[in-house]
């Protein structure tokens, strides 16, 4: 009961008429659905700089981690609505997640308005491993099928729903060991526990030498590793990743919401965190609030569903 | 690198390394305030430091913050981070028997030689650690988790059974939630409460420290002996105690830089490890869970080891060894240093000014700690009752919120304490059931990871059984499973030697309990029964990945208390607690907890903290105990919760519920 009144007064104020400037209007609530140490995190502490210096104000961030994300996204609507709360978000699991059970949230819940980068899935390999490009893998798991493992971060995740899809479009059968994290992933392909990593370019930028790409999915070649192929170079149309962004309670005004889609878009605009961002492996999208967000969900979902479908990952 | 030495040695450095130090182990004593939040609200003011300051920060109160998780374990039986579990076991006997002071003291000098073991493995041998450490699959993971479940065996004292179905109740409470590696939501029953799963730390808290409020209430004794006279740091005897540890602490530190080292372990086994490991090899007269100070040598200097072994993987590999790390790490790559392969290649002058700074706060947290610590034991040793209680709960709870700034987690935390304090009461140690939720999601994992691995290969046996590591791990599983079995074995041995006058076992009190206490055993037993069915059923609709442990584990559990039926048939035999005291007060504990927690959202945190600490004083007055300052009490209480308020509002920027009247 509290809670309505309060959301309800919540509505009231948001909804008096804005004015050019209502965010940021103090410090703004950065809820970040994982732990600290994350890519979540560490895309939200870059640009926390960034967003001191333009607007003046803190981007105060923590932690509400669980369940993959559902704990905070279940409580994402209780947050109040007046642009001083925003949450991280990230796809597939918004998509996903939903519909492998009661998860306490449906996608529709979820105001996204700005999906402000992605890590683009990438195959990772030792470097002292035999597959030399993607043809060697490939012709390794034609001859052995599931004897190829990969690690990979999840399930029902970008590395998973990627690993689907390229089995399917390459006509192989693969084994994917699902891991707690990127970290650990890497651990168990650095340390040889299987023979290849579904990662993405972030590792290859953390792991410098010690790894190689064999090929990203993405639609250019990535800045930081001119020399390693894209998929769609290879012949299969796999263009996919983590892609991250900021949803706001869905009792936020429009006005609003388009008001913090433009901050964000203004971080993204700055040329030094452009380049922090792409030395540590990330690509930027500048996605925001709108006809373009409600096209980019739609398209994403498709393909996240289908895949998931196909790979039983999603009844 | 003496140039680095100097760079770590400026006045500026120092003075945040003795803050970070006094910081973390103030944050580290209390309930609920972990390591990986103190770090993590400190990182944005780092943004604006010298790299090599903020990391001297940073690592100064980690350290800290690991040392700190002593005093409560000691003092409250109440592990403050993870890390201490461990120093529970023998802590807390050693306080109750009035040697609390001493405890401490001994806690220090072992946190002080640990973390310079750590500090020297990551300055000497980092990147070869580091490449050992990748050695490490999931399935050496996996018996890793077993290993430290082996310390049943011992924690359960009398009754080993009863410890495998706390276990198996452990491992199971840790699988609720969305599993993480398989995605499919386990064990709801459909509430959106249980989907993050059950929180390690708020389930730590209540099931070590609600039980000890609820028993504080029951009665005016003392909470802990009170000395006739102050005795100071009790040094010399903490150093000889250190002296007679001399192999246990080396070994020790040793254990805690290895396991630190290993990504995805962490404090916590470093320290069950290690324990485990004194237990075995102790010859001295005292044992092991009775107040032994080498149990709070191994698991104190192991724990503070992982702060240097943690840093090993990341800064080597870029994988962070703990969850600090992880936000350590992050703060790094913000500040622009790229950790990794290349770091310590390029001899960077960072990373060699970052160890001095950690070795350097490593030593500052000797008088700092001592201080503190003196402190700490001063105040909980004097409090009266009705100042404590009230004040430990609230701090329980608001500690509890603020790891995951959920109240739900409050909730369970709660009631994991009542589950505790009633199953203690059936003689079932709570130990045993810490133990298999930190361990559960590790060996899960594990287990999986190595399964499905395995079995692409098509040899799943060789997989779990044949690589050398994991051999290695079983045989010191099974030797510290099978440790109590030791000295009967040689009794056994020595009177085939000597059938002389052998020593008659001690007569047991009453061989048969009564058929009330035969009863309350029986339905503690048809409980955990009933719950392994029902994952069984649940287990039903699960994939193959989310369903083999849970199952695997339930039908475990079921045969446990199967046999646990028949010796209390056979037997006669059932655990009989000292008869209840003060039943009213002991229940207003947690009632007046989940109503607080109720209330909460409504009225907020500061009115409904205040009205916890309030009706809690009242159920801790006691007529015959310290009369006369309540109203001191009351002022005082008031003034804590108010002021611990205030600074996580806006210290710590935890975003309390604020409610209708703030």
């Amino acid at each position: 009961m509290f809670r309505r009144t309060l959301a309800a007064i919540a509505l009231a104020l948001a909804a008096a008429p804005a004015t050019a400037q209502d965010f940021p209007s103090g410090a703004v609530s950065y809820v970040i659905p994982f732990g600290p140490g994350g890519e979540s995190d560490i895309t939200a502490r870059f640009q926390q700089p960034h967003f001191k210096e333009l607007f003046g104000e803190d981007l105060v961030i923590s932690y509400k981690p669980g369940g993959g994300g559902a704990v905070g996204w279940s409580q994402l609507n209780t947050m109040p609505a007046d642009g001083t709360a925003i949450m991280g978000i990230n796809l597939p699991h918004i998509i996903v997640k939903p519909m492998q059970g009661n998860v306490g949230f449906q996608t529709d819940d979820i105001v996204p308005v700005h999906m402000f980068h992605y890590t683009p899935d990438a195959i990772v390999v030792r470097a002292d491993s035999d597959y030399q490009t993607l043809d060697d893998l490939i012709s390794d798991a034609k001859e052995n099928p599931r004897q190829v493992t990969f690690s990979g971060s999840g399930k029902g995740t970008a590395n998973h729903i990627a690993q689907l899809r390229f089995d399917e479009m390459a006509g192989i059968d693969t084994t994917y060991v699902s891991f707690d994290g990127t970290g650990s992933s890497t651990t168990a392909n650095l340390g040889g526990q299987v023979k290849a990593q579904w990662g993405y370019t972030t590792v290859g930028a953390a792991q410098g030498d010690e790894v190689r790409l064999l090929a990203v999915a993405m639609d250019e070649r990535h800045p930081a590793f001119p020399d390693v192929p894209t998929f769609k170079e290879l012949g299969y149309d796999l263009v996919s990743g983590a892609y991250r962004g900021i949803a706001v309670p869905k009792d936020t005004s429009e006005d609003m919401r388009a008001e913090v889609a433009d901050a964000i878009q203004q971080i993204n605009d700055q040329e030094a965190f452009r380049q922090t961002m792409l030395d540590n492996g990330f690509a930027l999208t500048d996605i925001s609030y709108g006809e373009e967000m409600d096209a980019f969900m739609a398209q994403k979902a498709d393909e996240y569903l289908e895949a998931a479908r196909a790979g039983g990952v999603i009844e | 690198m003496l140039d680095y030495l100097a760079q770590a040695l400026t006045p500026l450095n120092v003075l945040f390394a003795l803050g970070g130090v006094a910081a973390g182990t103030v944050i580290g004593s209390i309930p609920g305030l972990t390591a990986t939040m103190a770090v993590a609200v400190l990182v944005p003011i780092t943004f604006a430091m010298d790299p090599a300051s903020a990391l001297i920060l940073l690592g100064a109160i980690y350290t800290g913050a690991i040392y700190g998780g002593a005093y409560a374990a000691i003092l409250l039986n109440t592990p403050g981070t993870p890390s201490a579990i461990a120093t529970t076991f023998d802590g807390y006997p050693m306080a109750k028997r009035g040697d609390g002071d001493l405890a401490v003291s001994i806690a220090c000098l072992s946190s002080l030689i640990g973390g310079l073991v750590g500090a020297a493995a990551l300055l000497l041998l980092a990147p070869p650690l580091a490449r050992a450490a990748l050695a490490f699959g999931p399935v050496e993971y996996f018996w890793l988790a077993v290993f430290g479940l082996s310390l049943i065996s011992a924690l359960s004292t009398g009754n080993v059974i009863k410890g495998l179905i706390g276990a198996s109740f452990g491992l199971l409470l840790a699988t609720i939630g969305i599993s993480e590696t398989s995605a499919q939501v386990r064990f709801t029953f459909g509430s959106n409460t249980l989907l993050g799963g059950i929180e390690i730390v708020s389930a730590l808290i209540g099931l070590y420290c609600i039980p000890v409020l609820m028993d504080l209430v029951a009665t005016s004794d003392r909470h802990l002996s009170k000395p006739e006279a102050t005795r100071g740091f009790r040094l010399p005897e903490a150093v000889s105690a250190l002296m007679r540890n001399k192999v246990n602490v080396i070994r020790s530190s040793v254990i805690g830089t290895l396991v630190g080292a290993l990504p995805g372990a962490g404090g916590s086994i470093a320290g069950l490890v290690a324990y485990s490991e004194a237990r075995r090899s102790g010859k001295g007269a005292e044992r092991y869970g009775e107040g032994n100070p080498g149990g709070i040598v191994a698991t104190e200097s192991a724990n503070n080891a992982t702060v240097g072994g943690g840093f090993i993987p990341t800064l080597v590999l870029g994988i962070p060894g703990t969850p600090p790390d992880a936000v350590i790490l992050g703060a790094l790559l913000v500040q622009g240093v790229r950790t990794g392969p290349a770091l310590f290649a390029d001899g960077s002058s960072i990373v060699y000014t970052f160890v001095f700074g950690l070795f350097l706060a490593t030593l500052l947290m000797l008088p700092v700690g001592l201080l503190i610590g003196r402190f700490a034991y001063g105040a909980i040793v004097q409090a009266p009752k009705m100042a404590l209680v009230p004040v430990v709960a609230f701090m329980t709870v608001i500690g509890a919120f603020a790891i995951r700034n959920s109240l739900s987690d409050v909730g369970i935390m709660i009631v994991l304490g009542v589950i505790g304090w009633t199953v203690q009461r059936r003689g079932f140690d709570v130990s045993p059931i810490v133990l298999g939720l930190i361990l559960g999601s590790i060996a899960e994992k594990g287990f999986v990871q190595g399964w499905t691995i395995g079995d692409a290969m098509g040899n799943v046996w060789g997989q779990f059984f044949g690589r050398p590591l994991a051999q290695v791990i079983i045989v010191l599983a099974i030797l510290s499973a099978a440790y109590p079995a030791f000295p009967w074995a040689r009794r056994l041995i020595a009177q085939r030697r000597d059938p002389g006058p052998a020593t008659a076992p001690p007569p047991r009190a009453g061989e048969t309990a009564p058929p009330r206490a035969r009863l309350a055993d029986a339905l503690a037993l048809s409980v955990f029964g009933a719950v392994a069915i029902v994952v069984i059923v649940q287990a039903r609709g699960l994939n193959a990945d989310a369903a083999v442990f849970p199952r695997t584990v339930a039908w475990a559990m079921l045969a446990f208390v199967a046999l646990a039926a028949i010796r209390l048939v056979v037997l006669k035999r059932a655990a009989r607690p000292a008869p209840a005291r003060g039943r009213a007060r002991t229940a207003i504990v947690p009632v007046a907890m989940l109503g607080a927690v109720a209330l909460i959202p409504a009225v907020g945190f500061l009115v409904g903290g205040v009205a916890l600490a309030l009706v809690l004083m009242a159920a801790a007055y006691h007529r015959d105990g310290e009369g006369g300052r309540a109203i001191v009490s009351v002022a005082g209480v008031v003034a804590v919760v108010i002021g611990v308020t205030l600074a996580f509002r806006e210290l710590l920027a935890v975003p309390l519920p604020g409610g209708t009247l703030f």
